[in-house]
């Protein structure tokens, strides 16, 4: 519940916040999270850390609580993508995957760690997420194999522009 | 013989070459061929790329299944991640306005997503294709005594419903295999504990990992059989990381399957790229 919510005062739900999710692959899926905590007990994230917890995560995107969400130091980085949740939901609710949609609407805020937007950055511009250099090749004729071809970046440029359609994130 | 399309992905023929080596020496000693997968990218990785934008990320993994299909093959990966973006696309693509979403991204580029290709991973596709008892055969120097913690990781397993590779709370694919070359597998008490590589915090892996390496030790084994590349850097490069912060003596040499079978093979350690691990595994040279 949030934090300066009145005892009488009606929850108010974000339902702008909920409809960007929504619009996230499996974004949505939150919808259907009762509460009941199967998720939590086989949660690696949980155990070693006190801030995280995937059943107060689905509540907070349910109210659509976005500052507690979407902050910079966003607890969901906590999370060790370990799919125990998805496995455990008896809602198929996938709170890994509600997790990884709420981290698009991080990036497309612009926030994210930087190990993160390194990764990403490697990936972008060489299709691959390790840079291929001269030693990499070297390594690799010890082994009888062959330098590492390139990747077509053209094609994968292409795709990775977002589409015109509205339907697109804002 | 059977064919698969190779979908080697990133981490292992950058970083860790010796395990595609071993890769290409094993299959056709076992009865399959694998073809390289020209064009192929990184798949994308699940963890990174997928938190920036989930639908570029679908539209890159389809282009990947797409030139599979092509060759009118099914995949074979051989690191749990490709195989989690992978077969997890396959799963979201089953979906008609999703996958019409991404074909239009791969009309852009003249190419169709089309659903014909299956992805196996290498460990799955020897359980089903070859056999435990085709594998016992191939071996050739039997690891009698050597006793191999296992380490599945979280990627392999599940979620299970899309992975379809083993039961995740009493999975016996890595023990098996690891049996079949005379060794003995043991769980150790946090086997189902995650690495935690994909964690981007400093202390939830570093206390993980901390707890995961006290239970390996304690299980008193002479390996930690892996089968996924990022684990495999955290019990190698994190080992040691974990050794100093922690101030206690962990040195468990990780050792890949598909090495350890091709050392079984026959192949010899010096060829295997065993001496650029961190911790080597020298105990194999009794055999
Ligand atoms: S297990 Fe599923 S339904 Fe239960 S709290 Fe977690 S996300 Fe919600
Ligand atoms: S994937 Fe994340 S939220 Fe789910 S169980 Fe693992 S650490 Fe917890």
């Amino acid at each position: 519940m949030p934090e300066d919510a009145d005892r009488d005062e009606p929850v108010r739900v974000n339902f702008r916040f909920r409809r960007e999710l929504a619009q996230k692959i499996e974004g949505n899926l939150a919808s259907f999270c009762y509460q009941c905590g199967a998720c939590v007990g086989d949660c690696p994230a949980t155990t070693y850390s006190s801030g995280f917890n995937p059943r107060e995560i689905m509540l907070k995107v349910l109210y659509g609580l976005e500052d507690e969400l979407l902050g910079s130091e966003s607890v969901l980085w906590q999370c060790t993508n370990c799919y125990n949740c998805h496995e455990r939901c008896p809602q198929e609710v996938k709170p890994v995957e509600v997790i990884i949609s709420l981290k698009n609407m991080l990036a497309a805020r612009g926030i994210y760690p930087e190990v993160v937007s390194k990764i990403i950055g490697t990936f972008e511009t060489t299709g691959r997420t390790v840079r291929i250099t001269s030693a990499i090749d070297r390594q690799r004729a010890k082994f009888g194999l062959p330098p590492l071809p390139p990747v077509p970046m053209d094609e994968v440029r292409i795709l990775l522009e977002p589409d015109t359609g509205t339907d697109e994130e804002e | 013989m059977k064919r698969f399309a190779f979908f080697p992905g990133c981490l292992i023929p950058a970083r860790y070459p010796a395990m595609e080596f071993a890769i290409r020496q094993v299959l056709p000693r076992l009865g399959i061929e694998i073809v390289d997968l020209e064009g192929s990218s990184c798949c994308p990785d699940p963890i990174y790329f997928k938190s920036k934008d989930k639908l570029s990320w679908l539209a890159v993994a389809a282009r990947n299944l797409s030139l599979a299909e092509d060759l009118g093959l099914d995949v074979v990966t051989n690191c749990s991640g490709c195989t989690a973006t992978l077969s997890e696309a396959i799963h979201l693509l089953e979906d008609d306005i999703l996958k019409k979403k991404v074909n239009d991204r791969l009309g852009r580029i003249g190419r169709e997503y089309k659903g014909t290709t299956r992805v196996r991973h290498i460990a799955t596709v020897v359980r089903d294709e070859v056999g435990y008892e085709r594998v016992r055969e191939s071996v050739v120097r039997p690891l009698e005594g050597l006793k191999v913690a296992i380490h599945y990781g979280c990627h392999l397993l599940k979620p299970s419903k899309i992975m379809q590779v083993d039961n995740p709370d009493n999975p016996q694919v890595m023990e098996r295999l690891v049996e079949a070359l005379g060794a003995t597998a043991i769980r150790h008490r946090n086997w189902y504990l995650c690495c935690g590589k994909a964690c981007q915090t400093e202390d939830i892996p570093m206390n993980m990992m901390h707890d995961l390496l006290t239970t390996v030790k304690a299980a008193e084994t002479d390996i930690l059989g892996m089968i996924c590349p990022t684990c495999f850097s955290q019990f190698d490069y994190g080992q040691m990381k974990i050794s100093k912060k922690f101030d206690e003596v962990f040195d468990i040499p990780p050792v890949y399957y598909f090495q350890l079978l091709a050392f079984a093979q026959g192949i010899p350690y010096e060829k295997l790229g065993f001496d650029s691990q961190r911790f080597k595994p020298e105990c194999l040279l009794r055999f």
